[in-house]
């Protein structure tokens, strides 16, 4: 008896030795009870299935309806089995430990655990009814990494569905605690940092440490480029998108923005994920061409659609493209619905016509002519001109796009569109470099070696005052000496097709001058009306491929402005900006204007009668300021050079 | 952050040089602005020649994309043939730059450049017809330019931006 006490003892000293976490819950009643905690850590992760119990309680039965439909997760840590072991007198030469198993939750079945709890009597009989209790812990632990035989054949581990959020929430802690221990070397600023200091992408499961991630959002988020939210390794897009080709199961469009609530726990502020929140938004909405904005200047909110939700909040619902694509096909269909012509305004409630834009009007009522534009606040204008400068527009998206460097090989943000910045033009993708080039055949672009041109951006900032790429500066250098130097003298036009021209009225204005009309219309047109240069017609469409200037700029802008082009440099005149670039840089252009005028001539040798014909209608129609009215389908095919 | 990102990988370059380059900072400078000596290995039609780029980190480095120059004339479909030198490296393109991206890696690029052309993305359209077409006669020219600007130890410009 006292041998056996004496074994107990150096026994549990032992045990204590080697399992520190060892606990002896009621020490002083007795003294030869104990509980330890193993960790159940699958040698690999297992995948634990939960089908639903089929009666609410049967969890001791282990009874399940095989027919519930039952979902299934990676799991790599199981909620610890708790050992309670109890020496009992006579142990070890007389009596087997008692084993006490239980977990909390109760994820194991009670027949596994009653197997375990008779592993102890059975190793002390295996070993001569000698001290057990390390050997059977081992045993315990050792059998951990099988999840103690519970696995089934499929190899699959079957847990209570009543248990499923505790089981998981422990997966996620542990995997947690695991992950704050270790060290990871981040792969932005090169420093190792503890896991308490990093994020997991959640998507990729790429590794940095918060202070970086949160740097680089924070100014990404601010700068409105949230194209870059993403993961930060190179080409880890790339590498996912491989293997999901490799799956190929899923053809979904890969997922590569980062969602708002994981921003949130990367530990960017609050406002800053509801601005990209929004910005997200805004792009989406302005990738759609369906979208309908609301009339109401001070408003501007876009009209309610079933498509794009307006974020509540920092929810975010990506609009899935499967999706998109159904919906543009059903809108496609019911253009001409009547009833689909009413939109809501999400911001300000307003119900409005989609086609005229004016106030909902009802079914059947025919939409009322398009109001007068002549509404616009100083700071509209204001926009709109600094717009019109330092801007250009997407050939196919119109967004206007403000180069801030690099070359003027551009690619739309919104619809990926590659074009040219000075000119507007589309580029090929797969070459889009060609156009500053020569072409084949030996013609030039106007764009002809400018691809580095405004190198440091378009804007206020830069000090040149490009007029932008909708305007082509070199056709214009006629007219530049008019235009830079302030003299308000007739402005001279190139001769040209003037025996083709009518006599027509003139405009004069109170002092009896000729008027210069400046009209944006809607192609790029500036009509000069002078007594002696009657307006010059546009130039007739361009056989294929041909370099062609832009369309032909009379002089109309610069009279206008003539006052005000003594700031500087900048030549804010539209047209001044062409000559002083040239200047400014020290770039001139001789090649461009041999050039230039060669396609002069033949612009206008090539005039058929139709084409002539329309012209002058055209013009007519823009000196009385009535252009607009011309039918769009008219323009058809003579647009096209205009767009290049 | 940005200069202790630059002194680590510039410690990192200098003590292990990619195969092919050879790095000085120019004296008095940050770190923002490096001079780099690329030596394209045999299988490229421009070895044996010495090029000089200048690599310009911004201050804001790693978080926007660092620019490369040529300092050397090279006749490469890739680059812009006139005194600028620019290339166009995609990884440096502002929307496909990830700031855990390494200058190592952008070495590599260049190596891999100049070994082999890129003609489907060229900067030189003419040079980059002539590559496709006609290799040889490139490679004639190309190893004209090497002969002609890219023999000696390149000059770097005093106050490279």
């Amino acid at each position: 008896m006292d041998e056996n006490e004496e074994l107990r003892a150096t026994e549990l000293e032992a045990l204590e030795a080697i399992y520190p976490e060892i606990r002896r819950p009621d020490e002083a009643k007795d003294r030869f009870t104990f509980e330890i905690d193993l960790p159940v850590q699958p040698a690999a992760p297992v995948t634990v299935t939960f089908p639903a119990a089929a009666t609410g309680n049967d969890v001791d039965t282990g009874v399940i309806n095989p027919v519930a439909d039952a979902d299934s997760l990676q799991v790599s840590h199981l909620p610890a089995l708790r050992l309670r072991i109890t020496l009992p007198d006579g142990y070890p030469s007389d009596k087997p430990p008692e084993v006490h198993i239980s977990t909390d939750p109760q994820w194991l079945r009670r027949e596994t655990m009653a197997s375990l709890e008779s592993d102890g009597p059975r190793l002390w009989e295996d070993m001569g009814r000698d001290m057990v209790a390390y050997t059977y812990i081992d045993h315990v632990q050792r059998a951990a990494d099988d999840v103690f035989g519970a696995i089934s054949e499929q190899g699959t581990l079957e847990v209570d569905a009543q248990h499923k959020l505790a089981v998981l929430d422990y997966d996620i802690k542990s995997k947690a605690a695991a992950f704050d221990r270790e060290t990871f070397d981040c792969g932005i600023c090169l420093d190792p940092k503890k896991g308490t200091k990093c994020h997991k992408m959640l998507d990729c499961g790429h590794i940095f440490c918060l202070q970086c991630l949160q740097d680089f959002y924070n100014d990404a988020i601010q700068q409105g480029s949230i194209g870059t939210v993403r993961c930060l390794m190179p080409s880890c897009a790339k590498e996912r998108s491989e293997t999901q080709a490799m799956d190929a199961k899923r053809p979904k469009k890969l997922k590569t923005s980062i969602s708002p609530s994981e921003l949130l726990q990367i530990g960017l502020a609050e406002d800053t994920v509801k601005r990209y929140v929004m910005l997200k938004y805004k792009t989406e909405l302005e990738s759609d061409k369906n979208t309908i904005y609301c009339p109401r200047q001070w408003c501007n909110g876009a009209a309610r659609s079933k498509k794009h939700k307006k974020p509540t909040g920092l929810d975010y619902e990506d609009a899935s493209d499967a999706e998109s694509d159904q919906d543009d096909e059903q809108a496609k269909s019911k253009t001409y619905d009547r009833a689909e012509r009413l939109a809501i305004c999400e911001d300000c409630g307003l119900a409005f016509c989609s086609r005229c834009m004016q106030t909902w009007h009802g079914e059947f009522v025919l939409c009322a002519p398009r109001r007068d534009n002549g509404e616009l606040t100083e700071e509209e204008k204001a926009s709109l001109e600094y717009l019109q400068l330092h801007t250009s527009p997407c050939p196919t998206c119109s967004a206007p796009a403000q180069k801030t460097h690099g070359c003027n090989h551009m690619i739309c943000s919104r619809c990926e569109t590659h074009f040219c910045y000075l000119c507007s033009a589309w580029l090929s993708p797969g070459n889009p470099y060609q156009h500053y080039n020569e072409q084949p055949g030996g013609k030039f672009t106007s764009c002809y070696m400018r691809l580095w041109e405004l190198e440091g951006g378009d804007g206020d900032d830069v000090g040149l005052g490009f007029v932008g790429g909708n305007r082509v500066p070199q056709q214009a250098e006629n007219h530049d000496e008019a235009v830079v130097e302030e003299a308000p003298q007739p402005i001279r036009v190139p001769d040209v097709d003037r025996r083709d021209q009518p006599a027509r009225p003139q405009l004069l204005d109170e002092n009896g001058r000729p008027v210069a009309v400046a009209r944006e219309a809607p192609l790029v047109l500036r009509l000069g009306n002078d007594p002696n240069n009657p307006p010059r017609p546009p130039p007739p469409p361009p056989p294929p491929q041909a370099a062609v200037p832009q369309a032909p700029v009379a002089a109309g802008r610069g009279r206008g402005r003539g006052a005000a082009q003594g700031r500087g440099g900048r030549g804010r005149g539209g047209r001044g900006g062409g000559a002083e670039r040239g200047r400014g840089r020290g770039r001139p252009q001789p090649a461009m204007r041999v050039i230039n005028n060669g396609n002069h001539a033949m612009m206008h040798d090539g005039l058929d009668a139709a084409q002539q014909a329309w012209i002058r209608q055209f013009v007519e129609m823009a000196l009385l300021d009535e252009e607009d009215m011309i039918a769009e389908d008219d323009l058809g095919d003579d647009a096209a050079f205009f767009i290049r | 952050m940005s200069t202790k990102r630059l002194a680590k990988e510039h410690a990192e370059l200098d003590a292990n040089p990619p195969e092919g380059f050879t790095i000085r900072l120019p004296p008095s400078q940050s770190l923002h602005t490096w001079h780099i000596i690329h030596r394209p290995p045999p299988e490229s039609a421009l070895h044996p020649g010495q090029f000089g780029l200048v690599l310009s980190l911004p201050p804001d480095y790693p978080f926007k994309p660092p620019t490369l120059k040529f300092v050397t004339r090279v006749y490469h479909p890739n680059v812009t043939d006139d005194s600028l030198g620019n290339v166009c490296l995609g990884i440096l393109k502002s929307e496909n730059w990830k700031p855990s991206t390494k200058i190592s890696a952008v070495l590599d690029a260049v190596r891999n450049l100049m070994i082999e052309p890129q003609p489907d993305d060229p900067l030189e359209e003419r040079i980059a017809e002539e590559y496709r077409r006609d290799r040889p006669a490139w490679e004639e020219k190309a190893k004209a330019y090497v002969a002609k600007y890219a023999m000696d130890e390149p000059e770097f410009p005093a106050s490279a931006s």
